[in-house]
């Protein structure tokens, strides 16, 4: 048999055979976190032809033995319950008892779920994959507040699109965002609740189809959604797109994936690119990677956590961080939420966990005034929370059961997701705790502003319409004050023109460092009112784009 | 005299349209049922790829002799069979013989559409010439090794094995158990998968659609059998199975029987099911056993929509601790559809007593469970190959196979290896090889031995 001799100036090559003799890894592309957006722009440039090598410092876990997890958690109602955790790389944890990881210093706790695990925090998500409405890209020249991106909608119509065929996301079509094709995947079929909700609301309150990356049929290899209702923590059967998946493709695309490897140090040369990363594996073993380009993709609060590690005598706040805006600006949406009993039945828990919402809030002129929001209408089981809050009134025996069968039907839960503004003073430091391998932890500061308050206020007007249109009884609403976090983490690595108010350029790059791009939902500047893990991928394409232009010839 | 003749031509010329049109009207009638019997022969599944023009061929099929590429059958004059007259189409779908004398391998179920009657023939051709869209696209060239690789070895292959005699009703059944058996026989080619073959790969007519391994899935005994083959099944199962690939026995099709029912059976008329039917499941046969409607559906008082049972299930460490691999798997990866007790769910298939569970091995389990199943419009089921091993793989499949079958049949980690590799190795290569390296011993010998006695009368 014949055999091709191998390429001398094939990189893929050059890592196997020239390089054996120690820890040391060389590839074109190094990419630090596995998460959506770090696979997906590994799997274009290796598509493409580069070397990449995939770092992930959390384990590598199959969707079996996460369902194993959560069949057999006490803690249902806690999504990072299934999954796997490690002091080697630690994450926010809460069951059985909060591990504290990040530390509070803000007025408001900041209580981010994230997970370090080959696939990433979209291993537990509703699928929803909204653009930005064309509006959200310039607020501040608008409306005057916020800040306006450095890039427009239309820069990322494709993009959009291509994220969406890749995931296969279908929704309502008419949401506000603009689209030059039509949604890739068909919408999911409207569940019990979602249709007496509509009917309902109308005409006063459009409840539309959200956009998610769910299956109503099978594709990429994927069933169909069958309303298992566990979109979170887990889909059982991967009818939705999530990192995980991601990151398989990208293996399957030949992309060098090492698990374990805690990125804890990033190293420059005299012009200030980034020559090395360093990563320890969990027998704190050191080992060096050298690449022409290094993409940091490990989440809006890990990555401003390694730039700050990473210090020199050049770079004494750490590499990015030459104006001090690493970590700032960290924006979410600051949700107030409502619940109540129907005057119906209307049967929560069948089908998709998020299927619907109320967009018509997200932009208009009075965003000058206060924040603009989206009302996402759960469809999630509550026969747990019913449950305990029963147990808490006192209730036992037969009426607790039927009690448990006449709420638990007819309960309806929304929550806002409400654009909150860029303000420095929110942000990712680091502790002065250490972890097992000897790394800072994040320190989170988190406020409120006037401008979110109003917006909340605004929001409750609406729940007490929606209540009262639908017959509410047992209205209760989020407590006053109080603002939970999304896990829509934006704007710590913020993307802007001048390098004075912004980490990096409208690509991605770090100002100061020409071959250091960053990908994720940090590079965000603003929150919008929706979900962010679309805007965020595709960004991560176009960077991904940018980086095979920038290197054609190297 | 002119205006007479003016007026003959006239009468003339509108009784030449009118045949024209008449002609027009029955050569769209036979395109047409043409297109039907492109249907009954399933000549998509090979001919047609996705992503290429209908019938253009290039459709990879995995034989144990390596890779054969269907070809390109529009009616292109190039790359397809525009030039192929009624005779050479006859042939080529009779004989197994292209227009350029070249032997086509039985791949291509030549064999079966040997039945196939003049008429059906003509309209096929019809259809062909005629209702598909010329496609330039050449397919890719099939390249089998050696020795089989020369075209000519399956002339004797055919001097063997095919009987090119058209289909003969019998005149003693009904029409519509002979129109099952034209089908069965013909067209369908039901015996290229369900009939075992020979060691040259040829059908064993004495054991025609008793069930045969594809090397990967398991083609079952579809013989009136009670025992081994759908014995048990009732005529409304099995059309509703061909119809819509399940029944309301429990069987659910995966594989290429799904593909067969996607873009074959479940387009053909209802009346050509039911003769299928009529055929395999002669009157006499039918139902010979009760079927087992409690075992098909283990929740039917549970299922009741005005009275939902809720589902139980122990998540008790103790109990946890106490279950089998297989289990384990199962509640893993199986249980959020098909439920802990294997009865489903909203729709979703019950295991309870599901007929693949009921077959002489389990390679269909383990198939279903390593690609998944994946029909045209409904629900699909995820294939397992990247998150199992074949430990788990075998660990499921026999928990099922017991649990949910009651059977005694298992299957080894060996086993499921080789079905993810593709099926066994055919042995015919080395046998062909082998062969030959005989024959050409032979040969050499009885050379030798002419060389070593002229030699010795020269002397």
């Amino acid at each position: 048999m014949y055999i091709a001799a191998p390429k001398v100036s094939d990189r893929r090559f050059q890592r196997e055979y020239v390089i054996p003799m120690s820890n040391d890894k060389v590839a074109d592309v190094v990419v630090v976190g596995a998460g959506i957006c770090g696979s997906l722009l590994a799997t274009r440039l290796a598509r493409a032809g580069r070397s990449v090598l995939l770092l992930e410092s959390g384990p590598r876990k199959g969707r079996g033995e996460l369902v194993q997890n959560y069949r057999e958690s006490a803690f249902k109602s806690d999504y990072m319950a299934p999954y796997p955790y490690s002091e080697m790389a630690p994450h926010p944890r809460f069951s059985p008892t909060p591990n504290d990881y990040l530390e509070q210093a803000g007025p408001h706790a900041y209580q981010a779920q994230y997970i370090r695990m080959l696939g990433g925090t979209s291993w537990h998500w509703a699928a929803q994959m909204w653009r930005y409405v064309p509006n959200d890209f310039r607020t501040q020249s608008l409306y005057g507040v916020g800040v306006d991106w450095p890039i427009s909608y239309d820069d990322l119509e494709d993009y959009y699109y291509q994220v969406e065929v890749i995931t296969g996301v279908g929704g309502e079509p008419d949401n506000g965002s603009p689209r030059t094709k039509p949604f890739p995947m068909e919408r999911v079929p409207a569940s019990y609740l979602q249709q007496r909700v509509t009917e309902r609301l109308a005409p006063e309150y459009r409840v539309i189809d959200d956009a998610t990356a769910r299956n109503s049929r099978s594709y990429g290899g994927r069933p169909a959604c069958c309303g298992n209702n566990n979109c979170m923590p887990i889909c059982p059967i991967d009818a939705q797109y999530h990192g995980g998946i991601a990151a398989q493709e990208a293996e399957a695309e030949g992309v060098e994936i090492v698990t374990e490897a805690v990125v804890y140090r990033l190293e420059h040369d005299i012009q200030g690119r980034i020559s090395a990363v360093h990563y320890y594996d969990w027998d704190k073993v050191s080992h060096k990677v050298t690449a022409q380009t290094v993409v940091l993709a490990a989440n809006a609060i890990e990555t401003p956590k390694l730039l700050l590690m990473s210090t020199s005598d050049r770079f004494e706040n750490g590499i990015a961080n030459a104006r001090d805006n690493v970590g700032r600006n960290l924006c979410d949406h600051p949700a107030v939420g409502v619940s109540f009993d129907v005057d119906e039945p209307v049967w929560p828990g069948r089908g998709p966990v998020s299927p619907c919402s109320i967009g018509d809030f997200r932009d208009g002129e009075f965003r000058a005034e206060h924040a603009p929001f989206r009302l996402d209408i759960s469809n999630g089981s509550k026969v747990a929370s019913v449950t305990k809050e029963l147990l808490a009134e006192g209730y036992h025996g037969r009426a607790l059961e039927e009690q448990v069968r006449f709420r638990s039907a007819r309960r309806l839960a929304l929550k806002n997701a409400m654009e909150q503004l860029p303000d420095p003073n929110n942000r990712v430091t680091l502790s002065a705790t250490r972890d097992a391998l000897g790394l800072p932890t994040p320190r989170m500061y988190w406020d409120i502003g006037a401008y979110e308050r109003r917006g909340a206020e605004a929001t409750r007007a609406h729940y007490t319409r929606i209540a009262e249109m639908l017959g509410g009884t047992n209205v209760k609403h989020s407590k006053e004050g109080a603002f939970s976090n999304r896990q829509h983490i934006t704007g710590t690595l913020s993307m802007g023109n001048d390098p004075a108010t912004s980490v990096t350029d409208a690509w991605g790059r770090a100002h100061d460092h020409e071959n250091l791009f960053m990908v994720g939902t940090g590079v965000m500047p603003t929150v919008g009112t929706c979900n962010v893990t679309l805007t965020a991928a595709a960004l991560a394409l176009r960077t991904a784009d940018r980086i095979l232009e920038e290197t054609q010839h190297g | 005299m002119a205006k007479l003749f003016t007026g003959l031509v006239l009468v003339a010329s509108s009784w030449l349209v009118a045949q024209g049109a008449q002609a027009q009207e029955a050569d769209a009638a036979l395109i047409q049922r043409g297109e039907a019997v492109a249907i009954e022969g399933d000549c998509a599944a090979c001919h047609s790829e996705p992503g290429r023009p209908a019938f253009s061929g290039g459709h990879p099929i995995k034989s144990p002799l390596g890779t054969i590429y269907s070809t390109n059958i529009t009616p292109s004059l190039e790359a397809g069979i525009g030039h192929y007259s009624l005779e050479e189409f006859s042939a080529a779908l009779r004989q197994g013989v292209r227009a350029d004398g070249g032997h086509l391998y039985p791949a291509m179920p030549y064999t079966a559409y040997a039945k196939l009657t003049d008429d059906d023939i003509e309209a096929l051709y019809a259809y062909f010439m005629h209702g598909v869209a010329p496609a330039d696209v050449a397919a890719e060239e099939t390249a089998l090794p050696f020795p089989f690789n020369l075209r000519f070895s399956m002339a004797g292959w055919n001097l063997l094995f095919l009987d090119d005699a058209p289909f003969e009703p019998d005149p003693a059944r009904s029409e519509q158990y002979n129109r099952g058996a034209y089908l069965v026989q013909g067209a369908t080619h039901c015996g290229t998968c369900h009939t075992p073959r020979n060691f040259l790969m040829a059908e064993r007519d004495s054991a025609a659609l008793e069930g045969a391994s594809l090397g990967t899935w398991y083609a079952p005994n579809i013989t009136a059998d009670v025992q081994n083959g759908i014995g048990d099944w009732s005529h409304a199962q099995l059309v509703d199975y061909l119809r819509t690939g399940h029944a309301d026995n429990g069987a659910t099709a995966g594989g290429p029987m799904l593909e067969a029912i996607d873009l074959s059976f479940s387009r053909m008329p209802l009346t050509d099911l039911e003769a299928i039917a009529t055929y395999l499941l002669p009157e006499g046969s039918e139902s010979a056993a009760p079927i087992n409607a409690e075992a098909s559906s283990p929740d039917a008082e549970t299922s009741n929509a005005s009275a939902p049972q809720p589902l139980s299930d122990d998540d008790t460490p103790a109990a946890l601790a106490a279950i089998s691999p297989g289990e384990r798997v199962y509640r893993n990866q199986c249980a959020a559809c098909h439920a802990p007790d294997g009865g489903g769910l909203n729709g979703l298939p019950s295991l309870v007593g599901h007929p693949v569970l009921d077959k002489p091995n389990a390679d269909n389990v383990v198939m279903a469970v390593l690609e998944g199943v994946w029909p045209e419009h409904r629900q699909g089921m995820l294939g397992f190959a990247e998150e199992l091993d074949d430990f788990q793989v075998a660990d499921v499949t026999n928990y099922l196979m017991d649990e949910f079958g009651g059977s005694d049949v298992r299957i080894d980690t060996a086993r499921v290896a080789e079905l993810r590799a593709g099926g066994a190795p055919s042995t015919l290569l080395l046998l062909a090889r082998v062969g030959m390296v005989a024959g050409a011993v032979v040969v050499v010998a009885l050379l030798v031995l002419m060389f070593w006695r002229r030699r010795k009368r020269l002397r």
